[in-house]
């Protein structure tokens, strides 16, 4: 088996208490490209029948999908 | 539970491609190929452009249905608007993704492997005997599958390799999000692709203009988030195509991002392989990917076929996948990534002067080595980076 995901302190489960921001996505401008997942570091979102999902219980408010979503679709509003 | 073989999560370029070569190297397998949307190659999130001697390994291009435009030129553009010509042979081929993936796909249904479109793998657990339980959902209600061998080839989501516990995860400063029009009635060479650079343009990347005909193309650009000055990617390209295109008729509009990194750490497990955008297989300088996402796939099949035929599929097994790949491009995109740090140092000005050079030497002796050659004796920090990448 594999020695556990490089980088993988990530994914410790005991990753965040509470976050005072958490983002959203706006389903009406999103266009369901896939480019925030893999920038979300603790794999908050994901796509469900094509429909985003941002895991407010996972999201640290890091804000790092944020500016790169091209049509500007996630917001953080206070957790 | 259906069991399978090889169960492969995605039909883009890797994923059909990856189910064709798993069935043609062991026809006794059952092979299965997952595409989440309704129609394979739809929706086109692509800027279609492909070199020639990469397609011709897979596909014959000349007078094929699914490619638009034949290209012999390239033109970049500095960030000033001046034009840099350069005209080399067989530089490649604008595609019908749309169709050419669908293509790829009966092909992979040709070899023997089901298509089932308008389904997607929602999850996977390891079963104790040793095999992947996957979930699926879709047109026909929810089920699972049990498979031998796993092939994520789902591009840049990459579920597949994050449910396997594989780091699919990418740097804010080396993913370009990408917009794109279709635009329509414009005027430009039709026989040319245009790249433009520039940090009003696309900070971070480069701006294209793609022919898919006479008066018609892909106009899109890729830009690095952390460098621009607030606006989207769509709102840079509304920009852009309104002050070069302002007349131009915009009948489609795509997104989508473009991992520009290298291959990920480890592109395999027990019973997993991931292949194409979904382990970073993108050509971290030009961030096209069909390519490597369709020799990764040829890679993935032979790989899964073997380990199955030879009844072991541990990740001790499958790490020759990982080997392979990176002595075939692996290596490479390693050396074209020093080389777009190393870019990331020049500004605009550069460009601007390097344009006015190379402009200097005759159309017919301006080749991309002389243009890489004149950039040297400008920027002579780029030196180091160019001997490593040559040598
Ligand atoms: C705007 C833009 C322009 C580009 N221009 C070029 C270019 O000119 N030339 C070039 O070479 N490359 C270009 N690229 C990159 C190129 O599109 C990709 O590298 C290429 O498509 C990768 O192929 P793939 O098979 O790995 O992934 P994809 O083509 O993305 O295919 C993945 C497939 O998996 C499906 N899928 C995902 N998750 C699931 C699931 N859970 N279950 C079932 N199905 C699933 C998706 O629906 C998709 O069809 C561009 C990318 C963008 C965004
Ligand atoms: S990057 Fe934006 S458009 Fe793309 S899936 Fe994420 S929220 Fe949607
Ligand atoms: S804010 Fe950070 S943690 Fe929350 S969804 Fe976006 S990238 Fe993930």
């Amino acid at each position: 088996m594999l020695d556990g995901p490089p980088g993988g302190g990530y994914r410790s489960p005991m990753r965040r208490a509470h976050a005072a921001e958490v983002a959203v996505v706006d389903l009406a401008v999103c266009d369901r490209c896939g480019l925030c997942l893999p920038l979300c570091p603790p794999e908050a979102i994901h796509l469900e029948l094509s429909d985003l999902v941002v895991d407010r219980q996972a999201c640290t408010g890091c804000r790092k999908c944020v500016a790169p979503c091209p049509v500007g679709a996630l917001a953080m509003v206070d957790a | 539970m259906p069991d399978v073989d090889v169960l492969v999560v995605g039909a883009g370029p890797a994923g059909a491609v990856a189910a064709a070569h798993a069935k043609r190297a062991a026809p006794e397998l059952d092979v299965v190929l997952l595409e989440r949307d309704r129609a394979v190659g739809a929706p086109v999130r692509c800027a279609e452009g492909v070199g020639d001697a990469g397609l011709r390994e897979f596909a014959e291009p000349d007078g094929a249905p699914w490619v638009a435009r034949k290209i012999s030129r390239v033109i970049f553009v500095a960030p000033d608007d001046s034009e840099v010509k350069v005209a080399e042979r067989d530089v490649g081929w604008i595609l019908d993704r749309t169709r050419f993936d669908a293509h790829l796909a009966a092909l992979a249904v040709a070899a023997g492997a089901e298509l089932l479109v308008g389904t997607e793998a929602s999850g996977m657990t390891r079963t104790p005997d040793g095999r992947w339980g996957v979930a699926v959902r879709g047109l026909r209600g929810e089920s699972s599958y049990r498979a031998k061998v796993v092939i994520g080839a789902d591009g840049v989501e990459a579920m597949v390799g994050r449910w396997a516990g594989l780091d699919t995860r990418v740097p804010a400063r080396d993913m370009e999000s990408c917009a794109q029009y279709v635009v329509q009635g414009i005027d430009f060479d039709p026989d040319a692709i245009y790249l433009q650079f520039g940090d009003a343009v696309a900070p971070g990347g480069y701006a294209w203009v793609f022919p898919k005909g006479v008066g018609i193309a892909n106009v899109g650009l890729g830009l690095v988030a952390l460098k621009s000055d607030g606006r989207n990617a769509r709102q840079y390209l509304d920009a852009w195509v309104g002050r070069r295109y302002p007349g131009g008729a915009r009948t489609g509009y795509t997104v989508g991002g473009v991992i520009v990194h290298t291959t990920v750490q480890q592109t395999y497990a027990d019973g997993v392989l991931v292949a194409g955008d979904a382990a970073h297989m993108i050509n971290p300088l030009s961030g096209g990917g069909i390519v490597n996402a369709m020799k990764a796939g040829r890679l993935a099949g032979c790989t899964a076929a073997a380990a199955i035929r030879a009844g072991d599929t541990t990740a001790r097994r499958l790490a020759t996948y990982h080997h392979a790949w990176m002595a075939l491009l692996g290596q490479d995109h390693l050396k074209y990534y020093r080389i777009k740090q190393a870019l990331e140092t020049v500004d605009d000005a550069f460009f601007n002067a390097l344009a006015r050079t190379v402009n200097a030497i005759p159309q017919e002796r301006r080749t991309l080595g002389r243009i890489f050659t004149h950039a040297l004796v400008k920027h002579p920090q780029l030196i180091p980076v160019a001997a490593r990448f040559f040598i």
